[in-house]
């Protein structure tokens, strides 16, 4: 990771009234966010064989 | 020979625990066809990251300090550590909205999701006390930090962040027990109550009054088809 970012600073930070995140956390976050809305709506592939679900 | 077998305890084990999870259900090869969505993939996403957590954990242990702090095989080990555990909450949190969001305690599933949710608390000071076994500056820099907050709950009456001995046996043994047993004891319990199927649609809809017909009668499915 310390290869693709520079890593060599103090951490940003997002602040909002008494709310204070780090931005590494609200993208990981944001990043579970996306992931939920993703398994909701994406279509599960079907096999063959799924009429045998009961 | 007697007709009436002696009754035993452990003989008795057996039968309940056949009784609770025969194996088609212990080893289920069908599952319901709701269960074919992404949301009901976490769970087992979730394990996967445990087992390479206890993996690569149980590596660093045999291992030692000096390897995992000087040398490259150590370093690739303790990141893989490190991104499984970030992987196992990632996907712990996303399990754990889709079975809040479902109600997944209905039907009898009370102690599945409170086997759930309290595997979720353990793994959390399971995890916070990996930042203190690290040995190096930033398990010195983050104990003596959160040896303050401890205290101030309180809490630091019953263990001691700034001592290693403890938060390593809490790290590697007590905590890791733990979470395999509840973790075990959620999918045993998953096994025996079966997944949780979705609310039924027709419980959310409104009500709508069914059109009348030319006699004055609902029209029910056969006059719809």
């Amino acid at each position: 990771m310390a290869a693709i970012f520079n890593l060599n600073h103090h951490a940003s930070y997002v602040h909002w009234h008494f709310i204070q995140l780090s931005v590494s956390n609200v993208i990981v976050i944001v990043l579970m966010l996306i992931v939920f809305a993703a398994a909701i709506f994406l279509p599960f592939p079907h096999h063959r064989d799924s009429e045998e679900l009961s | 020979m007697s007709v009436h077998a002696k009754r035993t305890w452990t003989g008795a084990v057996r039968d309940r625990a056949v009784s609770a999870l025969p194996p088609e259900k212990l080893l289920a090869d069908k599952q319901p066809s709701y269960v074919a969505s992404w949301i009901y993939v976490f769970g087992v996403l979730s394990l996967s990251s445990l087992a390479v957590i206890i993996l690569s954990g149980s590596i660093l242990a045999l291992k030692g300090p000096g390897w995992w702090h000087f040398t490259g095989v150590g370093h690739f080990f303790n990141s893989i550590h490190l991104w499984s555990v970030e992987l196992f909450f990632f996907f712990m949190v996303i399990h754990l909205w889709g079975k809040y969001w479902m109600a997944a305690w209905r039907g009898g599933r009370a102690r599945v999701w409170i086997t759930g949710a309290v595997t979720f608390l353990v793994a959390i000071p399971c995890a916070l006390t990996g930042y203190v076994s690290q040995q190096n500056f930033d398990s010195q820099w983050i104990s003596t930090q959160a040896k303050d907050a401890i205290n101030a709950s309180g809490l630091g009456a019953f263990f001691n962040l700034l001592n290693f001995g403890q938060m390593y046996s809490y790290h590697v043994l007590l905590l890791p027990a733990a979470v395999v047993a509840l973790v075990i004891a959620h999918v045993l319990l998953v096994r025996n109550h079966g997944v949780v199927p979705p609310f039924r649609l027709a419980d959310k809809l409104p009500a709508v009054a069914e059109p009348a017909t030319v006699d004055g009668g609902a029209a029910g499915p056969e006059a719809s088809s």
